[in-house]
Formats: structure tokens, C-alpha cells, sequence
């Protein structure tokens, strides 16, 4: 197997996880107990990428990221070289591409939490912050394991986003759903077949340890 | 595992020091013991990646880091340098692409020639996107001159690019496909398949050529490979891969 596609990929997953955890959980958040009317609209837009074909996703983030438009100058001038085609184009991408993944399973993690729990944490006089980092997070923890699982999964299987934004660079675009292809298309099926059977693999593993771990939380 | 994290934190930096070649499909069966030869004489390290020509041209204008395109034809390096994105006013033509007929060998196709393409055993035939390969340009353009063109278009199963579209033939996908000579000659269709070389008059010649791009960071060694490939040594080892001197007289039949 192409490990240098492997260890990119498995870098790719963990950034992306990490950073999409501490942007989804705020979001989440903000979604079950906030208040604004437009939430329902914040809420299709964050599950958007569940439903878009990624190369619409991949056509407006080449469109934004590149040195086509005025954002994407902007980008590059600030950052120094293009986004698009670089390893931080990828993060981003990802992040979008993998969003609802993090926000549904945070979400209804968050909903479940009993609500007298919530106001007994209120009456006794608990910050919105302190009732999310000693209540809700404990509390939902199942979830936000499922979102991050979920997350790098999702991410390690990505392949229209990557192709259309991160092209086929070997070491900083040329994940391993990519390199695949390039084998496919090169012939070398047995080379294929191992990159298949190792993404095979890890998808099924992370469903196992999601649905082993509910089952096990439903027991307790 | 540390180690493991210290290597994937270098790797960037390795790569970052290597030649970024933005390579037609076709490319893809001849170039890599090229690659090597030139790694091992110059230890720059190269890395390739290989799509059709309208892919890469694309990548290439929204910014992607390559350092050199080695188009399968002119007019996408000429999109290229008009778009100011490279470092001469004129695509250097490294090659010529040869169209061939392929089918597998146990293909009830046997003897190959224009009249395999009328066989009406034949119900599908793989063919590069027009559009974004220059080797499908050509198979279309071949098939119009022979006037086959409208009669076998239903039959057409169309891939991204021409390493795909053999590809779809070997693995069984289409009965027979319109592929260039250079994947015709690769150790794995050699063995599974047999050839005929299209018309040389049927369609424009496949000229392939080459711009070293303005904002790389490693011109000078973008120029040294290309000065490599133009070497007579390597233009031989690419014409015995299937791809011809550019230079040379006129067609070979």
C-alpha cells in the first residue's frame, strides 16, 4: 500500500475530527438550546453536505479557494500560496464535507439530557459554560464519540472533494481513496485490492466500535 | 510510533523539495522508469501525477503547485500560457502520440484493421472524453475521416482519460478500445491484448507538449528534466514506449 497516501490520510482524519469536534459542539450547542428564529435555517445549511453531490461542494470551494476570485487572492495573499491544492485546502474541505456527521449525532446527544437535569444544574446556579463542560458533555459523551468515529471515517473515505480540490498531488493532496483510483487506472489491481480491503476494514471497525459501544452503554 | 509521527511531520518538507510534474494519462506507462533515471542522476526527486490534459490545465489555472505540464497536445499548454501561468511564450513539443486500435486476446476480434471498427460483433468500444483528452480528439476525429463516426457512436463508453479508457478494455469492461500506443506497450497489455495502429492520416497528429510553469519554485530543475527528456538517449527509450520524436521527419508508415 501507498503509505505515504496512508499516513496522509490518517493525518487528514485527525485534524479534520479534531477541529470539526470543537466547531460542532458550540454549534450544537447553540442549535438545541439556543434561540434564535433562523435556527432551522442554520440547521439545513449544517446538513447540507449530508445531501450535496461533493462536486458542487468541490466546484465552490476551487472557485473560493483559488486565484480566480477576490476571496481566494485574499486567501493566498495572507497565506502565501494557493489554498486549493494544499493540505489546509483539504482540512477545510473536509470539515465541510463531514459537517453533519459531527452536528447529528452532538445534537440529539444533547436533546436526550434530561431536562430537569438541566434546570436542577440552573437552580443551583451553574454558567452556561459549566453546565456544558460538567453536564451535557459527560452526558453525551456516547455521541460526540459517535460524531468523532463517524467524523474520521467519513474523512478517510472522502474521495470527490479531494479530487476536485486537492487534484492528485503524491504526499500532500493523494490520500489513499485516491491513490486507488491512480492504481485502478494504472493496473496495479492487487496494489488496489490492498488499499480496498484496509478502507473496507476501517469503516467496518468504526461501525462496530459505534454500535459495540451503544450496545454496551445500552446495558449499563 | 514516534517515529512514525516525526516521519509524517517531515514528509511535507520532503515533498516540498521535490519536482511536482503535472503528467498527461498517457504518460503514465512510459514515464516512471524515466522518472527514476532521472532521480538517480540528479537526486531531485519527482513526483507525478498523471490525469488527462483538461484536468490538469484546470488544476494548474485555480492553482495548483506544479512545476512542469506535460500535456498530451499543444492547445492545453497554450491555455496555460495565456492564462500568463508559464515561463516561455510557446509549448516546447516533446513527442508525438500514436491512436491504436486494442482488443484483449480473447476477443472474438481477431485480425485487426479499419474493418474490425464495421464488425457489427462489436457493441462496445472505449474512447477517451473529447474533451479533455487529446487521444479522444483524436479517436474521434480518426473515426469521422473514416466515416464510422456516427454509426459506432452508440457503442462509445467514454472514460476520463486515456490511461482509464484502456483500462475499461482490459478489464473487460468494452470489447475494444481507441488507446495510445504507449499503454498499448505496456508489459500488461502486451501480454493480454494485441494492437492496430489507426490511420496515420484519419486524424492531426498528436504533437505533446510542455511548459515549465512561472510561479514554480524549482524552474531550474523543471528545465533540466525537460532538457533530459529531449536528450537522444531518453527520446529513443520514448519511442520505443510508443511515443516518437517530435523532430523527426514526417509520418513513419
Amino acid at each position: 500500500m501507498d503509505t505515504q497516501a496512508l499516513w496522509l490520510t490518517l493525518k487528514l482524519a485527525v485534524v479534520t475530527t479534531l477541529l470539526l469536534l470543537c466547531a460542532a459542539i458550540p454549534l450544537s450547542h447553540w442549535l438545541v438550546f439556543g434561540k434564535a428564529r433562523w435556527k432551522g435555517i442554520i440547521e439545513a445549511v449544517a446538513t447540507l453536505p449530508l445531501l450535496l453531490p461533493p462536486t458542487v461542494l468541490g466546484f465552490y470551494l476551487l472557485v473560493l479557494l483559488g486565484p480566480r476570485t477576490a476571496p481566494g487572492r485574499l486567501l493566498i495573499h495572507l497565506v502565501g500560496h494557493p489554498v486549493a491544492f494544499s493540505f489546509s485546502g483539504l482540512v477545510i474541505g473536509s470539515m465541510i464535507y463531514s459537517l453533519p456527521f459531527a452536528v447529528q449525532p452532538i445534537t440529539s446527544g444533547f436533546s436526550s439530557v434530561a431536562p430537569e437535569v438541566l434546570d436542577a444544574a440552573v437552580l443551583l446556579g451553574a454558567s452556561r459554560l459549566r453546565i456544558l463542560i460538567d453536564v451535557l458533555l459527560p452526558l453525551a459523551r456516547r455521541s460526540i464519540f459517535t460524531a468523532a468515529v463517524l467524523c474520521f471515517t467519513h474523512t478517510v473515505g472522502e474521495f470527490g472533494v479531494v479530487l476536485m480540490i486537492g487534484g492528485d498531488i503524491p504526499g500532500v493532496t493523494r490520500t489513499l481513496s485516491i491513490a486507488m483510483y491512480d492504481q485502478v487506472q494504472d493496473f496495479r489491481y492487487s496494489q488496489a485490492n490492498h488499499t480496498a480491503i484496509f478502507l473496507l476494514t476501517v469503516s467496518l471497525l468504526a461501525l462496530i466500535l459505534v454500535y459495540g459501544r451503544r450496545k454496551q452503554f445500552g446495558r449499563a | 510510533m514516534y517515529r512514525l509521527l516525526v516521519l509524517s511531520l517531515i514528509a511535507p518538507l520532503a515533498s516540498a523539495q521535490s519536482l511536482r510534474l503535472a503528467a498527461a494519462a498517457d504518460l503514465q506507462p512510459v514515464l516512471p522508469p524515466i522518472v527514476a533515471e532521472f532521480e538517480s542522476q540528479t537526486h531531485i526527486h519527482v513526483d507525478a501525477s498523471y490525469q488527462s490534459s483538461a484536468t490538469l490545465a484546470t488544476q494548474i489555472q485555480n492553482g495548483a503547485p506544479f512545476d512542469l505540464f506535460m500535456a498530451a497536445d499543444l492547445s492545453f499548454p497554450q491555455r496555460v500560457i495565456s492564462e500568463s501561468l508559464a515561463d516561455s511564450l510557446q509549448p516546447i513539443p516533446y513527442a508525438r502520440g500514436t491512436l491504436v486500435l486494442w482488443v484483449r486476446n480473447d476477443s472474438p476480434l481477431h485480425q485487426l484493421s479499419v474493418d474490425t471498427l464495421r464488425d457489427t460483433a462489436l457493441r462496445t468500444l472505449a474512447i477517451a472524453n473529447a474533451e479533455h483528452a487529446p487521444y479522444g480528439r483524436a479517436a474521434e476525429a480518426s473515426l469521422k475521416s473514416l466515416g464510422l463516426y456516427d454509426q459506432l457512436k452508440p457503442k462509445f463508453v467514454v472514460a476520463e482519460n486515456i490511461a482509464q479508457t484502456a483500462q475499461y478494455v482490459d478489464s473487460g469492461n468494452a470489447q475494444a478500445g481507441l488507446i495510445s500506443l504507449t499503454s498499448a506497450l505496456s508489459e500488461r497489455l502486451r501480454a493480454n491484448g494485441h494492437y492496430f495502429v489507426m490511420p496515420r492520416d484519419s486524424y492531426p497528429p498528436i504533437l505533446q507538449g510542455a511548459v515549465v510553469l512561472k510561479n514554480s519554485s524549482h524552474r531550474t530543475q523543471a528545465h533540466q528534466f525537460l532538457d533530459f527528456l529531449m536528450s537522444p538517449k531518453v527520446q529513443q527509450e520514448l519511442a520505443a514506449r510508443g511515443l516518437e520524436p517530435t523532430n523527426g521527419s514526417g509520418p513513419r508508415d
